[in-house]
């Protein structure tokens, strides 16, 4: 009569047919996307890769090599992007994490406020946010500021690296702190309280309790960062005056001014596969010594 | 999460000297974190107060040339209806987007820990590689996935006489994509760590798999999911590349027009549109924050940011 | 006024242009070829008959025989289907004469969708996105591809009864054997790419694009160019005498010489934001276009800013009205062609727009401070001398591609 609760066989939750069930049912509008918008257009990619161009641009049928042969003629614009990327993302990872564990862990009442203030300058037009960048860092703004403090004639903040770093860390950021801040959120403050209980100091305490915790977003926040930042090259051009050359001002390019479709398609087919091996290695390493249950939450 | 329940006092503690001592940063270090946040906020709000600032410019034309302060391109904006509409197609895109990003982004991010191995790790593959593909390349080949599919000479078209065509549809799926991948991973990284026992306490106490969701997972994965909505509206309404080339006709959208304008100048219209939207959205929130805490006063809170205020007390 | 003009433009005509970038890849016969082989998605396959229409001479005639020819019994349509789609660039026709023509044709839906740039469109219509708008306003030389595509009409010239006010130098855009593409395009405006200065700083007299070379390491830094290939062509062609368009490969080798020059001492190639930079004076010479020139000369501050068209010659731009492939509502398309050529709708235009306009009637109604205005109307005397050349459809030959990506990615080093 009065069996403990554990006893009884549970009647209600999903037996493994309806456990497969749900299992597909949750996973198949994901799956579809990738097949239909993902999958197909990348295999349309794969194909122009090897096709030719006609006469006016775009593609015409036909089966060479000759666009991977000729796809890297020279090796900056990919090391202009990796370096711009690498110091982007450590820009970000810098900025960010403070802030969002700031909103995660003091700002008790006002976290949503903080959160939403986050993104709304993004709903302002990209364009017109880099032309205030412009005024702000430009001849009439700070690097005219810094001209008159030391005196210096040539001294630029646009059209150089650091100016196209800070546009690069203005346009991510949220995309690092978001990460940081949901895993942030669900740090357990007792921990934290036993840890200074025990009497590790502010910094172990953050480098044992809070950092693995913080690991699964500052891993997701720095992907989402830097890989879009391999591509971009609207910003190098209009901060970078067209000084800073990327990958992707190689791609636009080709894609657009020589409209040399099947060049461009080689060029991004190398692309996607370095980037892959090199998103795949780093959360391989990172994954190591973590133990990853794969425990299912419904 | 509640601290513990009985007090210890620092003097008899183990360590507590310890933990005395290392308290005489602490005061620093909380001022350092207040003021590194404040100077991000500022960071974020300093262009966007130039750009409010410029929304005033008496200018004929570009926006660049300041010619005195004037209210002539609010007259513009609110006179003119095909800015209106590009305007509002861009929140149609933007919401649309990040319902369905939101929506299937966490269902996958939910149902992939019970996938088997084999399914796995191609899906991550192809999560990463939606992020990795350039935006124009994805963009070019979405159009031509589309054209020859559903486009008027299309196969779709030509075996079901159904002519889809490009139009909001295009768009919202092509941007969905890499939407679905961002709310995923947002909702994977809050689920990782994340253990069975609440569930397993819940089917224990005979709550439905419907119920037990609703009141113990999705709670815990909530500022995922929030935060997941923000970064796919965001990006989607003020995408240029993938909306310029799957659109259809009658589908501009805002970021559309203003590099429309670029051949024959920027004009402050588009500061103008963004005044306007902070003004809005600013006071939205501000009057949410209010209520809130009124109601917070009163008793049980059960709003969204009652609930994630909650969350980290 | 219009009739100086006339004789002008025609002596202009006659001008030598170079051929042998014409003669590169197909023919007539290639592009009707390729507009029936079309299919949908991105394909369009590669000629099949090279080039056999042409003599080596260089055409001294005015008008070539299949050109445009406007028939001054043309009727104008007037019944619509009361919409219509539109796909131009941001803010490209007065809203006035917008609410002008919705009224007077009884047209209630007026669709606006914007592009932003020649590339992109052409791009569009390649992949696939045809068959959505009626009317769109291309630069003129990506009307050949366009038709070489199959993705616009062939205009009938019985509908457009203003066609006849255009002048003939701005019709028959395209030359010899190419000019049956004339069919296909109404121009709607044109302008010149030039030299801006501000001459307080450069008090040299900067007449050619040889100087402009010449100059440059003396403003090393200080210099700006605009971002787009065909513009930026023309400078090392024009100063070493050749054509703007020019594809052979001696010529090419040369202007790249003078471009590896001029590289290290540009500033940016900035298509945006020129006008800003030389208003500050970042710059102080650059490789421009006329948009955000004339605001620099009012104010008093800039008002030294100077914009010279070279003596060595220099592009003349022209964007022009195409109908595009099965436009859903042809009767609104005609009419509204024929409605924005009608001399005070067109006068309109060149006001509110600033650039200038190729209908005769419609330049007597312009202002004459707009018509003395350089920026804005080239002045007769440097029309006659047939130093202004019309850009073609060249940026995918591969060497230029070569050359141009060479130039762009190592300005400033």
């Amino acid at each position: 009569m009065a069996a403990a609760v554990g006893d009884r066989a549970r009647p209600v939750e999903p037996g493994r047919w309806r456990g497969r069930l749900l299992t597909g049912a949750l996973m198949l509008p994901a799956t579809l996307w990738y097949l239909v918008l993902l999958v197909a257009p990348i295999a349309i990619v794969l194909v122009f890769s090897f096709g030719n161009r006609t006469r006016i641009g775009g593609y015409s049928p036909g089966f060479s090599f000759d666009n991977y042969a000729n796809a890297i003629r020279s090796p900056d614009p990919f090391l202009t992007s990796l370096f711009l990327s690498v110091v982007g993302t450590a820009l970000c990872l810098l900025v960010g994490l403070p802030l969002a564990y700031f909103i995660a862990t003091r700002a008790t009442k006002r976290k949503a406020l903080l959160i939403v203030l986050l993104v709304i300058p993004f709903w302002t037009s990209f364009l017109i946010r880099t032309y205030a960048w412009l005024l702000i860092l430009g001849p009439e703004g700070l690097a005219g500021f810094i001209k008159d403090l030391t005196g210096s004639t040539s001294f630029r903040i646009l059209g150089t690296e650091p100016g196209v770093l800070i546009g690069l860390l203005y346009g991510y950021l949220p995309l690092m702190i978001f990460p940081l801040y949901v895993t942030l959120e669900r740090m357990d403050r007792a921990l934290v309280e036993a840890s200074k209980d025990l009497g590790a100091g502010r910094w172990a305490t953050f480098r044992q309790v809070t950092l693995p915790i913080a690991l699964p977003g500052l891993i997701t926040g720095s992907i989402l960062v830097f890989i879009p930042m391999m591509g971009e090259y609207v910003i190098p051009q209009l901060l970078g005056y067209g000084q800073v050359y990327t990958v992707g001002n190689l791609l636009y390019s080709r894609f657009l001014e020589a409209r040399n479709w099947p060049s461009g398609s080689a060029l991004a087919m190398i692309l996607i596969v370095i980037m892959l091996a090199v998103v795949t290695v780093y959360v391989w390493l990172t994954n190591r010594g973590r133990t990853v249950r794969n425990v299912s939450v419904v | 999460m509640a601290s513990p329940a009985v007090p210890i006092p620092a003097s008899r503690s183990v360590g507590g000297r310890a933990r005395a001592g290392v308290d005489r940063y602490g005061r620093l270090v909380e001022t350092w974190l207040r003021g590194h946040t404040l100077l991000v906020y500022l960071f974020l709000y300093l262009p966007i107060v130039v750009v409010v600032v410029f929304s005033f410019n008496g200018t004929q034309r570009r926006v660049t040339n300041w010619d005195g302060f004037s209210l002539r391109w609010y007259q513009v904006v609110l006179a003119d209806k095909a800015i209106q509409g590009y305007l509002l197609n861009s929140v149609i895109v933007g919401t649309a987007t990040a319902v369905i990003s939101t929506i299937f982004g966490t269902m996958a991010a939910l149902g992939l820990q019970r996938t088997p191995r084999w399914f796995r790790a191609p899906f991550d593959a192809l999560t990463y590689v939606s992020i990795i593909i350039p935006e124009l390349v994805i963009a070019l080949a979405s159009l031509v996935f589309f054209a020859s599919t559903i486009g008027p000479e299309g196969v779709v078209t030509n075996l079901t006489g159904v002519k889809l065509g490009f139009g909001f549809h295009t768009i919202v799926s092509a941007l969905a994509l890499f939407n679905i991948s961002l709310v995923m991973l947002l909702v994977r990284a809050r689920m990782s760590g994340m253990d069975r026992t609440h569930v397993e306490a819940s089917y224990d106490l005979y709550g439905t798999p419907w119920r037990t969701f609703w009141q113990i997972t999705f709670p815990q994965l909530l500022p995922a999911i929030i935060a997941g909505f923000l970064l796919s509206f965001t990006f989607a309404f003020d995408d240029y590349l993938i909306t310029t080339f799957v659109n259809g006709q009658g589908t501009s959208t805002m970021p559309l027009f203003v590099f429309g304008q670029i051949r024959r100048g920027v004009t402050p219209a588009t500061n103008a549109v963004a005044a306007i939207m902070l003004l809005v959205t600013l006071s939205v929130l501000l009057l949410g924050q209010f209520l809130t805490r009124r109601r917070g006063a009163t008793g049980r809170d059960t709003s969204v940011a009652g609930m994630i205020a909650e969350q980290g007390a | 006024m219009a009739e100086d003009l006339d004789t002008l433009l025609r002596r202009m005509a006659q001008s030598r242009v170079h051929r042998r970038g014409f003669l590169k890849g197909s023919g007539l016969a290639g592009l009707s070829a390729m507009i029936a082989a079309c299919s949908p998605g991105a394909s369009a396959s590669p000629s099949s008959a090279p080039s056999t229409a042409s003599s080596t001479a260089p055409s001294t005639g005015a008008s070539p025989s299949e050109a445009a020819s406007p028939s001054p019994s043309a009727v104008a349509v007037t019944e619509t289907e009361g919409k219509l789609f539109m796909y131009n660039w941001s803010d490209y026709v007065d809203p006035d004469n917008i609410e002008k023509f919705k009224k007077d044709f009884k047209v209630d839906t007026f669709t606006y969708d914007v592009y932003d740039s020649n590339e992109e469109l052409l791009t569009k219509l390649q992949g696939g996105a045809s068959g959505q708008w009626d009317i769109g306003a291309p630069t003129a030389e990506f009307v050949e591809a366009m038709v070489a595509g199959g993705f616009i009409e062939k205009i009938d010239w019985m509908k457009l009864p203003n066609a006849a006010l255009i002048d003939p130098q701005f019709q028959n855009f395209y030359k010899d054997d190419k000019a049956d593409l004339n069919n296909y395009h109404l121009p709607k405006d044109w302008g010149t790419t030039g030299i801006a200065i501000r001459s307080k700083d450069v008090t040299e007299d900067v007449k050619t694009w040889k100087d402009f070379f010449d100059l440059a390491p003396k403003y090393s830094g200080k210099i700006v160019i605009v971002n787009s290939p065909g513009d930026v062509f023309v400078a090392p062609l024009k100063a070493l005498g050749y054509s703007l368009n020019s594809v052979d490969p001696k010529e090419l080798g040369e202007a790249r010489e003078l471009l590896r020059g001029l590289a290290p001492h540009v500033l940016a190639l900035d298509s945006n934001t020129y006008d800003a930079k030389l208003a500050t004076e970042e710059a102080v010479m650059g490789l421009v276009w006329t948009g955000g020139i004339d605001d620099l000369k009012e104010k008093p501050e800039t008002a030294d800013t100077k914009y010279i068209i070279p003596e060595d010659g220099t592009l003349f731009w022209m964007d022009t009205w195409v109908i595009f492939k099965n436009p859903p509502h042809p009767n609104s398309a005609y009419a509204f062609l024929n409605f924005i050529h009608d001399p005070e709708v067109q006068a309109k235009e060149t006001v509110t727009n600033r650039y200038a306009t190729a209908n005769t009637e419609a330049m007597k109604l312009v202002p004459q401070e707009l018509l003395n205005n350089p920026t804005v109307f080239v002045p007769p005397d440097v029309l006659a001398s047939g130093k202004l050349e019309g850009a073609q459809d060249v940026s995918t030959d591969p060497l230029r591609v070569e050359i141009w990506e060479e130039f762009s990615s190592s300005i400033g080093h």
